[in-house]
C-alpha cells in the first residue's frame, strides 16, 4: 500500500519473525510427529497402520478447519462440504482416467470457489447463526449429491477404480498410505503455521477479537476472512481426496456428514482452538478411541466412542476452555522476566514546531439522521497539516458520530469528506480501509483492545499497515510501545491492562500505523492528572512529528493547552469555532453547556 | 383440485408438527439467548420414553405425558444450571455452541448404546387411522398435533403475558442486569425457562412418537427444520415461529409433490439460507432484532 516512512528507527535488537516454541514444546511436537510414523512401522500391524493413518487424516482436517474456526473464530460446522467435494472430485476424475494427484487439486480449486461463494454472504452472521448456516449448506450439498446420481452414483455411492500404484494413490500395503497421510499432515501444519505467524494470521485474530478495531487499523476484514476460508477449504478438499482413495468407497451420507464436520471441529477445540498444533494434539488423543472401540468391541460398542466424545467435549468447555494447549502453555509459563522499567512516556526533547501547512482533510455539509433524530446537521470544517483541532460539545452533541463519518464507519446521508493524499491529490474515501489507506487513523471512545492478543501483538496489528514483514512490524510495535510507556507490558495479554493502559494501547495501535491524520476520541477521559499531563506532552510531540490531529475531549485543561482551533458542536450543529480562549467565553457556548439561566445570572 | 387441497392439508399438518417441536427451542432462544443444538435429542429421549411407557405398560401413548414432561423439565433445568450457566459469563459464542453440540453428541450415542440402532415403533393406538375432513384425509394423530400446537402456543403466550413468573421471564429477556436489580433471581429464571422449553418438546415427543419411528437420529431429523422455523419466525417470537412452521410445512409439502420428494430439503434449506442472509430478523420480526448480526 504505502512505503515505509523514513522516520522508523531501527530497533536495537532485531526481534524474531515468528515466536519460537519453547524448547521442550518443540521437542514434544517432534516426538509426537516422529511417533506417528515410528510406532506403526515398528509394530507393523495392518490395524495399527490404519489407526495412525486415520490420526494423520483427521489431524490434517482439523488443522485446516482451525484456520477458519480457530484463527477467525467463524465456527463452521459444515466443513464436510469441502471434504466431500475433494472426495468426489478425486474419485470421479480417477474414473475418467485422471490421477488423484491432479484430481486433488481440481477438488481443491472447486472447494475454494464454493468456500468463497457460500462464506461471503454468511460473514454477516455471528456465532451460532454462522454455524447454523454452514449446517444448512452441508445438508443442501448432501441432498444434491444424492440427487445427481448420474455423476455421484447417488445413494449407492462410488467405488474407486481399482488401479494400483503410486500413480493412482491406491495400494495393497499400508506404508505408502501412511507416508502420504503423514506428508499431507505436515503440509497442512506448515500452511497453518505460515498463515498464523504472517501478517494474515495477526489480521485474522484481530478481526476475530474486535472487528471494528481491526477495520480502523486498515484491515479489510472481509477479504482476510475470505482468504482464510479459501485456504481452509482447499486444504480440506485435498485431504478429502486422499481419504476417499484410502477408503476405496464413498457415498453422500458419509462424505457430506454433519457428524464428521462436528468431529473435525471438536478435535480442534479439545486440543486448543486457535493454536497451530492444538488440533493435532486433539486428534492424536481422540481418534484412537474411535478406532479402538470399532476394532475391539465391534457392534457391541456402537455409540460408545460418540458418548465419550460428547462427554469429553462438555468437560473441556466447562473446565478447560483453552484445550490441551492451554494446559501446556500454563505448565511452561515463563516467569515474567521482562525487566525493563516503566520507560517515561514523555518523549525526547521536541523539535521546533513545524508551521501549520495546507489543508489535509475537508468536511463539507455532513447530514445524518438516526430515525427522527437529526444527529448531524450541515457539519463542515477543515483540518490543516500539523494542526490540532479540538472538537468539544455537551454529551449527545454528535461528536462521535462525526468521527464515525470521517473514518468510514458510518455513511453520511449527504455531504462530503475529502482527504488529501501525500501526492497532493484529493480523494473521497468510503470504507474504513480506504481511510486507513490515506493515512487517517482513529481511536475509539470505548476502548477496543484485541483482548486475547498481547500488548505487542495489538500494536503490531497497527504497524502491519505500513510494514507487511512481521519482523519489521514487531520492531515498530516495540518502539511505539516504549514511547507510549507500555514497554513493561509488551508480553501481557491486553485484557490484563488497567483503563489508563487501554487508552494508551488505543493510541499506540493507531500511532504504529504512522497516520497523517489522527482522530482521538476522548483518550484522556478517566485517567489521572499525571497521565493527562503526560498525554498532553505526547500529543504535542506527535503533532511536532508532522501529524494533524482532531481530538474529541472533555478535559478542558487539555483542550485549552493543545488546540490551535476549537469547534463546538451542539445538537448536531457547529455553534462556534475559533481559538480556544475565545470560544470558551462565547455566550452561545456557555449556554449550550450550562443553560440560559447561567448566562443570565452571569450578566 | 382435490390433490392440491390434499397437498395443502398435508403441509398444514406438517407445519403443526414443526410448530410443536420448535416452540421450546424458540422460548429458550428468546429468553436465555442460547441456541440449543441438543433440542432434537431432548425430543428423541422423549420419544423413547413414550415408547417405553406404551410398550412396557400397554397404556395409550398419551398417558406417557405424565412421565415424559417432568423428566424433560428436569433435564432441561439441569442442562441450564450445570452446562450453560457456568459458560454464560465467558461471552464466547463458540464455547456455548460446543457445549450443546457436545450434549447432543453424547445423548445420540447414549441412545445408540442403550437402544441400539434399530427403529422403535410406538404402538399407534388408533392415532394412525385416517379421518376425512371434507375432501381431504389426514391422520387422527396429525390433527391432535396441530390442535396441541395451537394450544401450546396460546398457552405459553398467556403464561408469559399474564402471570408474575411470565413477566419476570420477559423482563430477564429484555435486560438481564435491570431484572436482577429489581430482585429477580435470574439464574432461577433461566433454569425455569430452559426447563419449560424442554417440557414443551416433551409434549411434542409424546404426540410425535406414535406417528413416526423412533431412532437415535430422530432428533436430528426434526431439529434442523425446527432451526429453520425459529429463524424464519423472527428468533424468539413464539407466534412468528408458529406462522413460520406452517409456511415451511406448506413449502415442504408442495415442493415434495410438485418438484420431487428428494428436493424437499433443498427447498426448505434454500428458504432458510435466503432468510438468514437477506432478512436475518426473520420474516415476521416486527422489530429489528439484530443481536446475531455483526454491525
Amino acid at each position: 500500500m504505502s512505503t515505509a516512512s523514513p522516520t522508523t528507527t531501527v530497533p536495537r535488537a532485531a526481534p524474531a519473525g515468528t515466536p519460537a516454541l519453547p524448547r521442550w514444546q518443540a521437542a514434544g511436537l517432534a516426538l509426537v510427529l516422529a511417533a506417528l510414523v515410528a510406532v506403526p512401522v515398528a509394530v507393523d500391524n495392518a490395524f495399527v497402520y490404519h489407526v495412525f493413518i486415520t490420526i494423520c487424516v483427521f489431524a490434517a482436517l482439523s488443522t485446516a478447519w482451525n484456520i477458519v474456526g480457530g484463527f477467525t473464530g467463524q465456527l463452521s460446522l459444515g466443513h464436510g462440504i469441502f471434504y466431500g467435494i475433494g472426495a468426489y472430485a478425486g474419485v470421479i476424475l480417477a474414473g475418467l482416467g485422471v490421477t488423484p494427484w491432479l484430481g486433488m487439486f481440481a477438488g481443491a480449486a472447486l472447494a475454494v470457489v464454493v468456500a468463497v461463494a457460500i462464506s461471503y454472504p454468511c460473514f454477516r452472521l455471528r456465532g451460532p447463526f454462522f454455524s447454523l448456516a454452514t449446517i444448512a449448506f452441508l445438508e443442501v450439498f448432501r441432498v444434491l449429491a444424492l440427487h445427481f446420481r448420474e455423476v455421484t452414483g447417488g445413494a449407492t455411492g462410488l467405488m474407486i477404480p481399482l488401479k494400483l500404484g503410486w500413480e493412482w494413490m491406491v495400494f495393497r500395503e499400508r506404508p505408502p498410505q501412511l507416508a502420504i497421510a503423514f506428508g499431507l499432515l505436515l503440509a497442512t501444519l506448515a500452511v497453518a503455521w505460515f498463515v498464523r505467524w504472517r501478517r494474515l494470521g495477526y489480521y485474522l485474530v484481530a478481526t476475530r477479537e474486535r472487528e471494528s478495531a481491526a477495520q480502523a487499523a486498515g484491515v479489510d476484514t472481509v477479504r482476510v476472512r475470505l482468504v482464510a476460508v479459501a485456504v481452509s477449504g482447499g486444504l480440506t478438499a485435498i485431504v478429502g481426496t486422499f481419504h476417499a482413495m484410502y477408503l476405496t468407497y464413498i457415498e453422500p451420507a458419509a462424505m457430506f456428514s454433519l457428524t464428521l464436520s462436528i468431529q473435525i471441529a471438536m478435535f480442534a477445540l479439545i486440543g486448543g482452538i486457535g493454536t497451530v498444533f492444538g488440533p493435532l494434539l486433539g486428534a492424536v488423543l481422540l481418534v484412537p478411541i474411535t478406532e479402538l472401540a470399532r476394532g475391539w468391541l465391534g457392534a457391541k460398542a456402537l455409540g460408545l466412542h460418540g458418548l465419550v466424545y460428547g462427554l469429553v467435549l462438555m468437560l473441556v468447555v466447562l473446565f478447560m476452555p483453552n484445550g490441551l494447549m492451554g494446559l501446556v502453555a500454563r505448565l511452561g509459563r515463563r516467569p515474567a522476566s521482562r525487566g525493563a522499567q516503566a520507560a517515561p512516556a514523555v518523549p525526547a526533547a521536541a523539535a521546533a514546531r513545524p508551521a501549520i501547512g495546507a489543508e489535509i482533510l475537508r468536511v463539507e455539509g455532513l447530514q445524518k439522521h438516526f430515525g427522527g433524530l437529526h444527529v448531524t446537521n450541515d457539519v463542515g470544517f477543515t483540518l490543516r497539516e500539523g494542526e490540532i483541532l479540538g472538537l468539544i460539545g455537551p454529551n449527545g452533541a454528535g461528536k462521535t458520530t462525526v468521527f464515525n463519518m470521517i473514518s468510514g464507519f458510518l455513511r453520511a446521508d449527504s455531504g462530503r469528506v475529502s482527504v488529501r493524499a501525500p501526492d497532493g491529490t484529493w480523494h473521497q474515501p468510503v470504507s474504513p480501509a480506504d481511510f486507513a489507506g490515506l493515512g487517517v487513523g482513529r481511536t475509539f471512545q470505548i476502548v477496543q483492545p484485541f483482548a486475547a492478543m498481547t500488548v505487542e501483538e495489538n500494536i503490531m496489528v497497527g504497524a502491519f499497515h505500513r510494514h507487511a514483514d512481521v519482523r519489521e512490524a514487531r520492531a515498530v510495535a516495540r518502539e511505539t510501545a516504549h514511547r507510549m510507556g507500555l514497554g513493561p507490558w509488551l508480553d501481557v495479554e491486553a485484557r490484563g491492562l488497567t483503563i489508563g493502559g487501554f487508552k494508551r494501547l488505543e493510541v499506540a495501535r493507531v500511532m504504529a500505523m504512522q497516520p497523517r491524520v489522527l482522530l482521538l476520541d476522548e483518550v484522556m477521559a478517566g485517567i489521572n492528572q499525571t497521565d493527562v499531563r503526560r498525554a498532553i506532552d505526547l500529543m504535542l510531540s506527535i503533532r511536532d512529528g508532522g501529524v494533524s490531529i482532531i481530538a474529541i475531549e472533555h478535559v478542558m485543561q487539555a483542550v485549552m493547552s493543545l488546540s490551535d482551533r476549537v469547534i463546538v458542536l451542539n445538537s448536531g450543529r457547529i455553534i462556534a469555532e475559533g481559538r480556544p480562549q475565545e470560544v470558551v467565553r462565547d455566550p452561545v457556548v456557555v449556554e449550550a453547556y450550562l443553560g440560559k439561566e447561567f448566562v443570565h445570572a452571569q450578566a | 383440485m382435490d390433490i392440491l387441497l390434499q397437498v395443502l392439508a398435508n403441509g398444514l399438518m406438517l407445519g403443526g408438527l414443526f410448530a410443536i417441536v420448535s416452540v421450546g427451542l424458540t422460548l429458550i432462544f428468546g429468553i436465555v439467548k442460547v441456541v440449543n443444538f441438543a433440542h432434537g435429542e431432548f425430543l428423541m429421549l422423549g420419544m423413547y420414553g413414550t415408547y417405553l411407557v406404551t410398550t412396557a405398560l400397554g397404556l395409550h401413548p398419551f398417558v406417557a405425558v405424565i412421565a415424559v414432561v417432568p423428566v424433560l423439565f428436569i433435564l432441561g433445568a439441569l442442562t441450564q444450571r450445570l452446562l450453560i450457566q457456568p459458560l454464560m459469563a465467558s461471552g464466547d459464542d463458540h464455547i456455548q455452541i460446543f457445549a450443546t453440540v457436545g450434549l447432543s453428541t453424547a445423548l445420540i450415542n447414549l441412545a445408540l448404546l442403550v437402544f441400539g440402532a434399530d427403529i422403535a415403533n410406538t404402538p399407534p393406538h388408533g392415532l394412525r387411522a385416517p379421518i376425512e375432513i371434507g375432501p381431504v384425509r389426514v391422520l387422527a394423530g396429525q390433527v391432535v398435533i396441530f390442535l396441541a400446537a395451537i394450544a401450546l402456543v396460546v398457552g405459553l403466550q398467556a403464561f408469559l403475558a399474564r402471570t408474575q413468573t411470565g413477566r419476570a421471564i420477559r423482563a430477564v429477556a429484555q435486560n438481564r442486569a435491570a431484572a436482577e436489580l429489581m430482585g429477580i433471581d435470574v439464574t432461577r429464571i433461566y433454569a425455569l425457562t430452559f426447563g419449560i422449553g424442554a417440557a414443551c418438546v416433551g409434549v411434542a415427543a409424546v404426540l410425535v412418537a406414535p406417528l413416526y419411528p423412533t431412532s437415535p437420529n430422530s432428533g436430528t431429523y426434526f431439529v434442523l427444520t425446527a432451526f429453520v422455523v425459529v429463524v424464519l419466525g423472527g428468533l424468539g417470537s413464539i407466534g412468528g415461529a408458529f406462522a413460520g412452521s406452517l409456511l415451511i410445512g406448506l413449502i415442504d409439502s408442495v415442493a415434495g409433490f410438485y418438484v420431487g420428494s428428494d428436493m424437499r430439503e433443498i427447498a426448505v434449506f434454500g428458504v432458510f439460507l435466503l432468510i438468514l442472509i437477506l432478512r436475518p430478523s426473520g420474516l415476521f420480526g416486527s422489530r429489528l432484532k439484530l443481536a446475531h448480526v455483526s454491525p
